[in-house]
């Protein structure tokens, strides 16, 4: 993007708008100038009281200079200029963007109430509970906003963790305690043991001893090695920030923990931990533009864009945007599926199924790898699972 | 762009890593290129205002510039005072003119910042901060959706809280709604003065609103049994249409026979309450054209997009991850009349850790022929001394009998 010629044609409009501006404020007060000389003329002439064709000929005076003054052609003139800088910017504006962003769109029933719901749910979950409130207020759509009462929840304990307080934390972890171990999470332990070391840090030795006996001995047989680290600690209280385990009082680290503790929590809710929405648009701003020109190029088959069931060409969009994997066969081009998965070869190379029956005429004989000088025979071909 | 299918490449790797960078560059700046609405709707309404303030200032300098040559004197005295007063009165008109003048310019100088301010924003696109930028990208949208859905409040509080009150056009939508309000209040005037406003443009563009909002109004007339009324208004205001839209004119016209109590169904629909809905819908078409926006909310259009291209027949499975959106009902529901995005190339995202395998992080196969990423096995490996569990099968393994997978 061009954005100096932008600004450069836009400076020109600013320029063209105060001279336009000015210059109607010149000729009003050259107008009221005129006009003002003229009454003072005739109000000095009524003292000395002199008879009225002196009067009329100042005032044709007036209109002679008015006239020579020409005001309004210099205006339109200056009006002129502003429009044509106007346009030179709106033409810069065409070459630089896509002016119609809308020419992908297709046609088809897309919801206002399920769109209010996500926006709903969004300001929820990011913590825009007065928003969202409002928002919901206005759509009238009041019946689905789920997340409003858990995010309430979420944002407490952070806010409380902000304030170094844990006790909301470790609450929830306390009563989830089940589904984090499901998840192979050690959100529990790691809040237990930043509580520890907070005790430790204000001092409080035996305390410490006495919180790690109660609430880290149950984490003790699966995590020796953390737990014992956080026993070492006891050696360095009063100076943890110098000690081997710094880490453990470094701000940082509540800021990890904190965003485990997102994490977690929007996986028990059953919710993806950034904001669908926010994911969704930004995988539009990256594959509209190839949605764009694939509508240009089929411009003449409008209807067939308008219903048909897979893209003829890929969208370039990042790799944070792939949530499954995909095998396209390099031989077929084509998508695996269940009757055609992917096959291993021994060489390491792989293709689809229906690829190496072809190749190995029906499994009857050894064939060459596509990719390399190697041989192999379906037997010792070996099916993939990503 | 390559429209055309790629040839086969025989490289013994997934997806080439190197330019992934140069990937995003490019797909950043190819998002920028669709920020067409953002800078066109505040110059569109500088343009407006510029418009409106040049036009005062010629017609109310015309008229003191006529008035006051058509001065003359009276004999007498009194004539004198009369001519005196006359241009006193002129002078004091000329005052108000340059204080409209200066308001005026002051509403262009607001203009001429939001214009400013959002040349800036797309500056701050390529500054680096992406997640910043994304965020406020996405506010702007939502303000964008909540305006067209009129939803005020909300939008204002959204972008008063966010500080964005210039990236958005409130006011542009706020003028609107006072024509939206009346046609919802079965006023035609404000819309008719909208027209008026913007002849020149809607003529242009070969807008019917007008048309449209004078067959409400004959409508109206019959409606309430004002017929000689509504047959001098029909020949004033509807005739003048009569060359382009012949035949929506005979068919309200003919209401006139049929009145409103009619049976006739392609009659009838004319006294409904709902063409005060298509009014409205029209009045916001031709406001969307006029100031350059798109028709679609900007939201719609980006869900859209998005979502087609993360429409895969594998969202639909039961084991599809919570982070893809279309695992959830409302996106689902959403994407169902849109097509499937497609691959042309594999590309693999490890069970265990959702990161994409290529040749930085490849895919390694396990002897049960479960495929996982060198870094999620390394790891396992590390902690466990060398033993692999596949975590969908629970087979065992050791970490030597995994091999590596070239997939192309």
């Amino acid at each position: 993007m061009e954005l100096d010629s932008l600004r450069e044609a836009f400076d020109r409009v600013v320029e063209k708008r105060v001279l336009s501006s000015t210059k109607v404020q010149e000729a009003i007060d050259q107008i009221v100038n005129e006009v003002k000389q003229v009454i003072s003329k005739m109000q000095m002439m009524d003292t000395d009281s002199m008879d009225s064709c002196d009067h009329s000929s100042i005032l044709a005076e007036l209109k002679a200079k008015l006239n020579e003054m020409v005001t309004l052609n210099q205006l339109e003139g200056c009006q002129k200029e502003l429009n044509v800088a106007l346009s030179k910017y709106l033409k810069v504006l065409e070459k630089s963007f896509n002016t119609d962003v809308s020419k992908a769109y297709r046609n088809v029933d897309f919801e206002d109430s399920t769109v209010n719901k996500i926006i709903a749910n969004h300001f929820y979950r990011q913590g825009l509970f007065d928003l969202g409130d409002s928002f919901v207020h206005e759509c009238g759509e009041s019946d689905e906003t789920y997340l409003k009462l858990p995010f309430q929840e979420m944002y407490g304990i952070l806010e409380a963790m902000k304030a170094r307080n844990l006790e909301p934390a470790l609450t929830w972890a306390a009563n989830n305690h089940d589904k984090l171990l499901q998840n192979s999470s050690m959100l529990e332990l790691k809040l237990h043991s930043l509580q520890f070391v907070e005790i430790l840090t204000k001092g409080r030795r035996d305390d410490a001893l006495q919180y790690a006996r109660t609430h880290l001995v149950p984490f003790a047989s699966l995590n020796k090695a953390e737990i014992q680290k956080l026993m070492a600690c006891l050696i360095w209280v009063d100076r943890l920030e110098q000690s081997p385990y710094a880490e453990f009082v470094s701000s940082t680290h509540w800021e990890k923990l904190a965003e485990e503790l997102i994490h977690q929590f929007c996986s028990l809710l059953g919710q993806p931990s950034d904001s669908p929405l926010s994911v969704t648009v930004s995988a539009g701003f990256q594959g509209l533009p190839t949605l764009l020109k694939l509508t240009t190029v089929m411009a003449a088959k409008k209807q067939e864009w308008q219903t048909m069931k897979q893209l003829p060409v890929p969208i370039d969009i990042g790799p944070e945007f792939q949530y499954h994997s995909v095998f396209v066969c390099p031989v077929l081009r084509e998508q695996s599926s269940d009757e055609n998965p992917p096959m291993l070869m021994p060489c390491g190379h792989a293709v689809s199924k229906q690829s190496i029956t072809k190749l190995s005429k029906s499994s009857s004989r050894p064939f060459k790898c596509p990719y390399c000088p190697s041989e192999a025979v379906a037997s010792q071909c070996k099916q993939l699972h990503f | 762009m390559e429209m055309a299918i790629d040839t086969p490449s025989p490289s013994p790797s997934v997806s080439p890593a190197p330019s992934a960078a140069a990937g995003r560059q490019t797909r950043a700046a190819e998002s920028v290129r669709l920020e067409h609405q953002l800078v066109r709707v505040p110059l569109e309404a500088l343009r407006a205002t510029a418009r409106t303030n040049h036009r005062l200032a010629e017609k109310e300098i015309a008229a003191v510039l006529s008035s006051a040559s058509s001065a003359s004197v009276a004999p007498g005295e009194s004539g004198s005072a009369a001519a005196v007063e006359h241009l006193t009165s002129l002078v004091s008109r000329l005052h108000g003119l340059k204080r409209k003048m200066e308001e005026g310019a002051r509403a262009e100088e607001l203009q001429v910042q939001r214009c400013r301010a959002r040349l800036d924003r797309l500056a701050a696109a390529s500054a680096g901060d992406d997640a910043e930028w994304e965020d406020i990208r996405l506010k702007r949208i939502l303000v964008d959706y909540m305006l067209r859905m009129s939803y005020y409040d909300t939008a204002t509080k959204l972008a008063e809280t966010s500080g964005i009150q210039d990236l958005v056009d409130i006011d542009v939508f706020l003028d609107a709604k006072r024509v939206i309000d009346s046609l919802r209040n079965k006023e035609i005037a404000p819309a008719l003065a909208w027209c008026a406003e913007n002849k020149s443009r809607l003529k242009k563009s070969k807008s019917k609103l007008e048309f449209l909002l004078r067959l409400q109004e004959f409508v109206e007339l019959v409606k309430a049994k004002n017929f000689l009324q509504a047959i001098s208004y029909a020949r004033k205001y509807l005739a003048p249409w009569g060359s382009t839209h012949m035949k929506e004119l005979q068919r309200v016209t003919a209401t006139l026979v049929f009145r409103s109590t009619t049976n006739c169904v392609s009659y009838k629909v004319l006294f409904e309450q709902n063409q005060w809905d298509f009014l409205v819908d029209q009045f916001k078409q031709e406001f969307y054209k006029l100031y350059g926006m798109t028709l679609e909310p900007l939201l719609n259009i980006y869900l859209q997009a998005g979502l087609t291209a993360l429409k895969t027949p594998f969202c639909f499975e039961g084991n599809c991850p919570k982070e893809d959106p279309l695992s959830l009902d409302g996106f689902r529901k959403l994407a169902e009349p849109l097509p499937f995005s497609k691959q042309h190339h594999s590309k693999l995202v490890c069970h265990i850790t959702k990161e994409l395998m290529d040749t930085e992080n490849p895919p390694l196969v396990l002897p049960n022929g479960y495929v996982y990423s060198t870094k999620a096995l390394d790891e396992m490996a590390k902690k466990n001394g060398g033993k692999i569990t596949c975590p969908r099968t629970g087979e065992v393994c050791n970490y030597t009998e995994l091999v590596k997978a070239y997939i192309s």
